[in-house]
């Protein structure tokens, strides 16, 4: 169980293939919390393959929280985001959505999939470093998050 | 001796005059001059029913009562020749009684008779019962046939083989105008110049039975004239009479002057209707009940391809296979009436077949059309291949119109939409290196980003307004009724700070409810009043909001303010897409904000317009639909 005064460093996991948006996150991410492991996987199908320890991700943490954009290559988002919230295992894991679409289908869909929330990515760089740190200070510094099952 | 000779001569011519007595056919009665009767024949004792004693020296007025023994002297002084002259059947008519009393029609012829004991006259009694009984007949008779004759409705005209007028009835003194005793014994050629005389020796040849089969209706169209002189158009039924005096000709005479200006009237509006359908920019066919063609015109003929003689006579069916025919009976049962407010344009369409079983679409319009052999239907057949090839095109063009437009709007739509991603990763980066190395760089690099920075922002903003503009056709709401008071207080609560900073001041009349995309109204307000508030000279800002109802069902709003007016001359390019009428460093914006509410008001129906002059303020106006309740 993470909490507040936790020491270990917070493992996150963004799925997103737009290597200018990985990059900007991992920037911002390391403005905001120098400490957090970001890990990423630019498909679904390689985000399944980690998050379930798979072939080359066999060693992969257990991340604390995931990231997911919804436009993947091969299995797209919205995919994912239902595999995760079927997996006993994943489903415990807070995925938030982090996307350009703003279309109420998306937002919709997401929310019956179970995500746990719905973000759209900002235009302004200072709008993205704001969200980031948000996200920080609320997923992984405010919000009590379940203890890894021991597997 | 002597007197015995002359007593035995006497005797003989006695004799001799007896015997002729008895041999006359007739009665013969010798009476005296004192009127009594000296000696009768066998016939005169039969006719009066007296022996020959009982008459002998009786007076002759016993057998017949008047006119004869009156005669006596009469004839006493005409000579024998003269009496001589005198013949049977031109004598004097009178009455004989017999002894039974009972009278009969006599004919007397009387000569004298000298005797020795004087100057006998000698009566030839002819009874006439049968031939004055004949007689009467024929005067009843004759009668009858004036009264047939009188009675005609038509002149009659009785001629002679010699072409002489006999005979006339009083409707021939009326058509002719002649009195009866001007016309007989006139020539027949006075009356009817030409075309009846010649007539009569060929019709004097036929037999009676021929010219019993002669109808009127069938005669002889000929021309008469008048007393007057004037002619008039007759028509003439001839047929032969016998008579005493040959075979005559009877000639019914009808005048048939109504009857030939009706059927030339006719024949005048038969030519017209003729012309009328050939005239007409249309096929038309007539059809009878049966579905049979029994009339049709050039076009009919051009457009059916076939000849007119191939049409007439053959079912419509085969030039119009559905739909026509089926028509008919439906077509009987309208009436006149409704079958007139039927109009070309409002017609039927169907199909119909040219004569090489090619197809073209029509348009027909039926309508009755009453005649002699009962109601026909008249189709006025319109070719509608062009119109329909035209609609076709039309609905096509519409169609690749719409299907345009909509890509159009997608094409805005998704293509601000995907610029925003690399633009995004422009300006981020850029934004990145500004803030990362301001100042580490020179000064030059420093002003080059900054460049970047500022233009990568704008062009997020032109696409932000893009979409937005785009977003008006695409994601707006069904018009509903909307509170526009209540979308006015929306736009100034989002226009809190700005209006608050410009020191503004803001006013409006009541608000109408009307028929409208709410959000899309809040930004219409929006955009109309923050345009209001940031085009000003230095001073307050004043900004009033008005409805006046327009008509039953709308409202004009106007939102007028005391900033920098607007030149005419851009009254119309202020509404374009990224138009400007200011250099940026003096007013920010992308030039989007009017053309996007223009675009709301004609989503709802109405036009947005300006009426300004420079430093005079302006006022926008534009109309809404009124809700239903408050029309």
């Amino acid at each position: 169980m993470r909490g507040q005064r936790d020491v270990t460093p917070a493992q996150v996991l963004l799925v997103d293939d737009s290597p200018g948006d990985i990059r900007l996150t991992r920037e911002a991410f390391r403005d905001a919390n120098s400490s957090l492991i970001l890990s990423v996987a630019t498909d679904g199908v390689e985000a399944m393959a980690f998050l379930r320890r798979e072939g080359a991700h066999v060693a992969a943490p257990r991340p604390d929280f995931i990231l997911l954009d919804l436009n993947l290559p091969r299995m797209d988002g919205r995919e994912v985001l239902e595999q995760i919230k079927k997996d006993d295992a994943l489903r415990t894991i807070p995925t938030v959505i982090l996307t350009t679409s703003d279309s109420e289908v998306d937002i919709l869909r997401s929310y019956e999939l179970n995500a746990n929330a719905y973000l759209k990515k900002p235009v302004t760089l200072e709008a993205f470093e704001s969200l980031v740190r948000s996200i920080n200070e609320f997923w992984l510094n405010k919000a009590m998050l379940p203890q890894p099952r021991q597997t | 001796m002597l007197s015995a000779r002359k007593a035995e001569g006497r005797g003989e011519a006695e004799a001799k005059y007896r015997g002729l007595l008895e041999a006359a056919p007739d009665a013969m009665v010798v009476v005296n001059k004192a009127g009594e009767i000296v000696l009768l024949n066998v016939q005169a004792e039969k006719q009066f029913g007296y022996s020959r004693d009982a008459l002998i020296g009786q007076k002759v007025t016993n057998i017949i009562p008047e006119g004869f023994a009156e005669r006596l002297i009469a004839d006493d002084l005409r000579t024998a020749a003269d009496a001589l002259a005198q013949q049977i059947g031109t004598g004097i008519e009178l009455s004989g009684r017999r002894r039974d009393g009972t009278e009969f029609p006599i004919e007397i012829m009387l000569s004298p008779l000298d005797s020795a004991e004087g100057v006998l006259v000698t009566a030839a009694i002819r009874n006439i019962s049968v031939r004055k009984a004949a007689e009467g007949h024929l005067a009843q008779m004759e009668g009858r046939y004036r009264g047939l004759l009188e009675a005609a409705p038509d002149a009659m005209v009785v001629v002679d083989q010699g072409g002489e007028i006999v005979l006339l009835n009083l409707q021939a003194e009326k058509q002719f105008g002649y009195s009866r005793d001007e016309l007989i014994g006139q020539r027949v050629t006075n009356i009817i110049p030409e075309g009846f005389a010649e007539r009569l020796i060929a019709d004097g040849t036929r037999t009676a039975a021929d010219a019993l089969t002669q109808q009127i209706g069938t005669g002889i169209e000929l021309v008469a004239r008048r007393k007057d002189g004037t002619d008039f158009p007759i028509e003439i039924m001839l047929s032969p009479l016998d008579s005493a005096d040959g075979v005559l000709v009877t000639a019914a005479i009808r005048d048939i002057s109504v009857r030939k200006a009706a059927e030339e009237h006719l024949a005048q509006m038969e030519g017209r209707y003729r012309g009328l359908l050939e005239a007409a920019p249309d096929a038309m066919v007539v059809v009878n009940q049966s579905g049979e063609i029994v009339l049709l015109n050039l076009q009919a003929e051009k457009q059916f391809g076939y000849h007119r003689d191939e049409l007439l006579g053959q079912q419509v069916t085969n030039i119009i296979p559905d739909g026509f025919a089926e028509r008919l009976l439906a077509d009987d049962l309208r009436s006149a009436e409704d079958a007139l407010a039927q109009q070309i344009g409002t017609g039927i369409e169907l199909v119909a077949r040219r004569k090489d079983g090619t197809d073209f679409p029509i348009e027909i319009m039926l309508s009755p059309l009453d005649s002699a052999e009962g109601v026909l239907v008249t189709a006025a057949i319109r070719d509608i291949s062009v119109r329909k090839a035209a609609e076709e095109h039309l609905g096509q063009k519409v169609e690749e119109l719409k299907r345009s437009n909509e890509e159009l709007g997608q094409f805005a739509y998704i293509a601000s939409h995907d610029l925003q991603e690399p633009l995004r990763m422009v300006a981020s980066y850029t934004q990145l290196l500004s803030k990362r190395y301001t100042g580490q760089l020179d000064a030059d690099a420093d002003e080059f980003i900054g460049f970047a920075v500022d233009g990568a922002s704008r062009m997020q903003r032109l696409i932000d307004d893009l979409l937005a503009f785009s977003r008006v056709a695409t994601s707006g709401n069904e018009l509903a009724d909307t509170s526009s008071e209540y979308a006015l207080e929306q736009a100034l609560q989002n226009l809190h700070w700005a209006i608050k900073d410009s020191g503004g001041l803001v006013t409006h009349d009541p608000l109408p409810a009307v028929q409208a995309d709410e959000m899309q109204l809040v930004q219409l307000f929006q955009n109309l009043i923050g345009n209001a508030i940031k085009y000003q000279n230095p001073g307050i800002p004043q900004v009033h909001i008005s409805a006046a109802r327009r008509g039953k069902a709308s409202w004009t709003f106007a939102v007028k303010d005391n900033g920098l007016g607007i030149d005419p001359q851009y009254f119309e390019k202020i509404f374009g897409m990224f138009q400007r009428l200011h250099k940026r460093d003096e007013y920010s914006g992308t030039g989007v904000g009017l053309a996007i509410c223009r675009k709301i008001v004609e989503r709802h129906g109405g036009a947005l317009t300006v009426e300004s002059a420079l430093g005079k303020g302006s006022t926008f106006s534009f109309s809404l639909a009124g809700t239903e309740g408050s029309a």
